[in-house]
């Protein structure tokens, strides 16, 4: 009796595991991204602001003497602007792509609505999925292509 | 139940199998449906093993006899909670314990994954359940606990049920020995998790701090817990073995040590990392490292392989347990060797004088200390290997190489924090060590003048009150510049401090910790000893203290006999106290043990063994030690785990970051992945 329940708890647990795959992928499409370039680039930043608050309250805190202190500081804001200027840039690289990313997807509507008009049969009204010369339907010859 | 168990190892080993290859698939073709498959399939794999623990445990309970690991470690009138410790008791026992703690781990990593660490978590899935698919192997394979116990007859064997069990070994029927075992497994099993983090991060390429930063807390709590189970074990060995001390350099002894040392070398360089972006070669090899001693030090334990105290197996998974290990070195190594390119550092080390430079020389030598025990370990199992002759490898050498090591250990324990990140002139050296170097010569001189002669007890209490100086200096500077700059007293200033940087100063009272535990160890150089045959009214001398033998009683409970003898102890020709140690004789497993009595002062313990009664004379044999300063041993072991906890505690700055990576999270979910 206890082992039948066992192995029905095995049986049933075997379904939830196999379950996801009977699903389609596309709803949630690839595994996102863990990092994010920019947010990447933030975090650093973020590092490097800490370093500094820590290296402030030491100083304040009479554990560094004020020549190390001003060279750590140049180093440090000299690091902290270097990740600012790659997240600029970087900013601006996203901005570049998505315009390439809307013109693309631009151009991929137009060129999907293309086919219906261009390969439509003028003598049986056929829409041919594909570039054609001659149509699948009927067999007469389509207009050339781009022409309607 | 055997039935029930069976069921539960063989469908625990199928799910664990398919999440390995399923993880690895998903990851590969970056199917988020594969992916949650192989994770639903890490949380198959802890049901069924769960199961499968839930029916030996309840087999041990119910005094279900006709199990062969329960009749051969448990009996009848063992208390409950030994019986419930009669689970780990075993070979077969605990390596489905340590499965169970495996499957733990890996629910929580998939639980708390569920929705961020996309790309790394199919890996990471695969990494942790190639681990449960090896351990299932080897449970349901080769050391199985849901065995009937049988008979050989005329016609074969039989099964039968014994009236009775073997009982747990005496020496376990001590109250540390029940969270001892766990503590330790679950230091060696969780160190699966940084580890399957970092090959996940080396397969996908993301080789920046990410999976340093996921994996922080998923090795301190393995460190402190590793930790822990280490002084439990010392804890026991003080009281339970007689031989006055609780670290022996035992080979099983030292394979707990190993990864922890590795352990604290990973967790000191990952900041280098997250500060600079620097070692990461380094991290990685720490962690493979961390992982691949854990289950070093699970081999050595289970195996037999080197003879032990702790060893409480002699079996056949050694060969097993070897090419895992194998598999591990070759996995990582050949990952590690491949993701080279990704693993260059942002940036160069200024000086030798700094932050960087200090955790670096702390990891050299963590790893020298690392390198020697493992060697001084190994090398009696290597010798009969090669030349067929046992050299033992004893205290003295690993004394002879751990004191030097862990001394200038100590010393950057001190010194390490005071140091600034990249670079720190003479000026600022001149100013931080100081008041440190003047205290701590003032505390030498008067230990010297107080007779402290022994150069390595001299050179740890002075480097004690060193870096007992340097640390408490930083709370106290740290809260009086708040004070200063925030108008806060010096109590809200000292809370408020702590909790800005719970890591730092976490680490802070992890290293006072440290300090206790070496002036424990200190101790052992004024240890001393006597020992006599004694009858009822005789007197043993040691130090100050004056034993007298009142009375010999014997008696009987249902577990074992006793001889107790009653000492009444003056100090100083001043009553002080009365002990009673035991000679027990436990009748399950026809086994002899004895039962120290420990008087614990904080700057000694008196501490009794009674061997047994002389044969010819009758005569108690009686061996008596006076331990020095062994209360600060588990005195330093409770503030370097309390200290830990407060690490635990996510800081203000953390927050800070957490906010910035949820807001990250909701970037990357709303599709905006750049």
């Amino acid at each position: 009796m206890l082992q039948t329940i066992a192995v029905l708890i095995a049986v049933g647990m075997a379904v939830f595991i196999v379950f996801p795959l009977l699903s389609a992928d596309t709803a949630a499409g690839p595994l996102p991204l863990d990092v994010t370039l920019l947010g990447d680039l933030k975090r650093r930043r973020l590092v490097v602001y800490d370093n500094l608050k820590d290296l402030e309250f030491e100083f304040q805190s009479g554990k560094i003497a004020r020549e190390d202190y001003e060279a750590l500081r140049t180093n440090y804001l000299g690091e902290a602007a270097g990740l600012m200027a790659a997240t600029q840039e970087a900013e601006q690289l996203k901005q570049d792509d998505a315009v390439v990313e809307r013109e693309i997807a631009a151009r991929r509507a137009t060129r999907k609505s293309q086919p219906k008009i261009e390969y439509k049969c003028q003598a049986c009204g056929y829409e041919n999925p594909l570039p054609v010369k001659f149509c699948g339907e009927c067999g007469a010859r389509l207009a050339t292509p781009g022409k309607k | 139940m055997n039935q029930v168990g069976s069921v539960g190892l063989i469908a625990a080993l199928a799910f664990a199998a398919y999440a390995l290859v399923a993880g690895a698939v998903g990851g590969y073709l970056r199917s988020p449906r594969i992916t949650r498959s192989a994770e639903r399939a890490a949380w198959g794999f802890f049901l069924m093993i769960t199961l499968a623990v839930a029916a030996l445990e309840y087999m041990i309970l119910t005094n279900d006899f006709h199990n062969a690991y329960v009749a051969e470690h448990s009996n009848r009138d063992l208390l409950t909670y030994y019986k419930v410790a009669a689970l780990w008791a075993g070979q077969e026992g605990s390596l489905l314990f340590w499965t169970w703690l495996l499957s733990i781990y890996s629910a929580l990593v998939v639980w708390q994954n569920r929705r961020k660490n996309r790309q790394l978590m199919p890996y990471v899935v695969s990494v942790l359940m190639g681990t449960g698919t090896f351990f299932s192997l080897l449970v349901f394979f080769v050391a199985n606990p849901f065995q009937e116990l049988a008979v050989a007859t005329s016609t074969g064997t039989q099964a039968f049920t014994a009236p009775d069990g073997n009982g747990l070994n005496p020496l376990l029927q001590y109250h540390s020995m029940v969270i001892h075992p766990p503590m330790l497994y679950l230091g060696y099993v969780g160190m699966v998790v940084p580890f399957a983090f970092a090959m996940a991060a080396l397969i996908t390429r993301q080789l920046g701090d990410n999976w340093i930063r996921i994996t922080r807390r998923w090795t301190m709590v393995p460190w402190m817990l590793l930790g822990t189970g280490i002084l439990l074990g010392g804890n026991w060995a003080y009281a339970v073995l007689g031989w006055g001390g609780y670290w022996g350099w035992d080979p099983v002894e030292n394979a707990s040590l190993l990864p922890w040392l590795a352990g604290t070398a990973f967790l000191h360089s990952v900041m280098i990392q997250e500060k600079r972006g620097m070692l990461k070669v380094w991290n990685v090899a720490l962690v493979i490292l961390t992982f691949f001693l854990s289950i070093f030090g699970t081999f050595l334990t289970r195996s037999g392989i080197v003879s032990s105290v702790h060893a409480f197996a002699q079996s056949n998974i050694g060969p097993f347990f070897a090419v895992f290990l194998a598999i591990i070195l070759f996995f990582s190594v050949t990952l590690l060797f491949l993701r080279l390119d990704h693993l260059k550092s942002e940036n160069k080390l200024d000086s030798m004088v700094s932050r960087e430079s200090g955790f670096l020389f702390n990891n050299w030598i963590l790893l020298a200390l690392v390198f020697a025990i493992f060697w001084g370990t190994l090398f009696p199992v290597i010798s009969k290997a090669i030349e067929n002759t046992t050299v033992t490898v004893g205290a003295p050498f690993f004394n002879k190489v751990a004191i030097p090591m862990g001394l200038l250990l100590l010393l950057l324990t001190g010194a390490g924090p005071l140091l600034a990140w990249r670079k720190t002139s003479f000026q600022s050296i001149r100013r931080n060590f100081t008041a440190p170097l003047i205290v701590a010569g003032a505390a030498g001189a008067v230990m010297f003048a107080e007779g402290v002669r022994n150069l390595y007890a001299w050179m740890t209490l002075f480097l004690s009150v060193f870096v007992a100086v340097c640390i408490l200096g930083e709370f106290w500077k740290g809260a009086h510049t708040r004070m200063r700059t925030a108008s806060e007293n010096f109590a809200v200033a000292l809370y408020n401090l702590t909790m800005r940087n719970t890591r730092r100063y976490g680490g802070y009272v992890v290293h006072i910790g440290i300090v206790l535990l070496f002036i424990g160890f200190a101790g052992q150089a004024f240890k001393a000893d006597t020992k006599g045959l004694m009858q009822e009214g005789d007197l043993l001398r040691i130090n100050n203290y004056e034993l007298r033998l009142s009375e010999l009683v014997s008696g009987d409970n249902p577990n074992y006999e006793y001889t107790r003898a009653i000492f009444s102890v003056t100090k100083n020709g001043e009553a002080f106290t009365s002990m009673h140690p035991e000679k027990r004789f436990y009748k399950a497993s026809q086994q002899p043990t004895s039962y120290v009595a420990i008087h614990p002062t904080l700057s000694e313990d008196l501490y009794v063994v009674l061997a047994g009664l002389d044969p010819g004379t009758n005569k108690a044999i009686v061996q008596v030690f006076v331990n020095p300063l062994v209360m600060w041993v588990w005195i330093g072991g409770v503030v370097t785990l309390l200290g830990t906890l407060l690490a635990l505690v996510p800081s203000r700055v953390e927050r800070e970051m957490a906010e910035m990576r949820l807001a990250q999270e909701m970037i990357v979910q709303a599709g905006d992945a750049f």
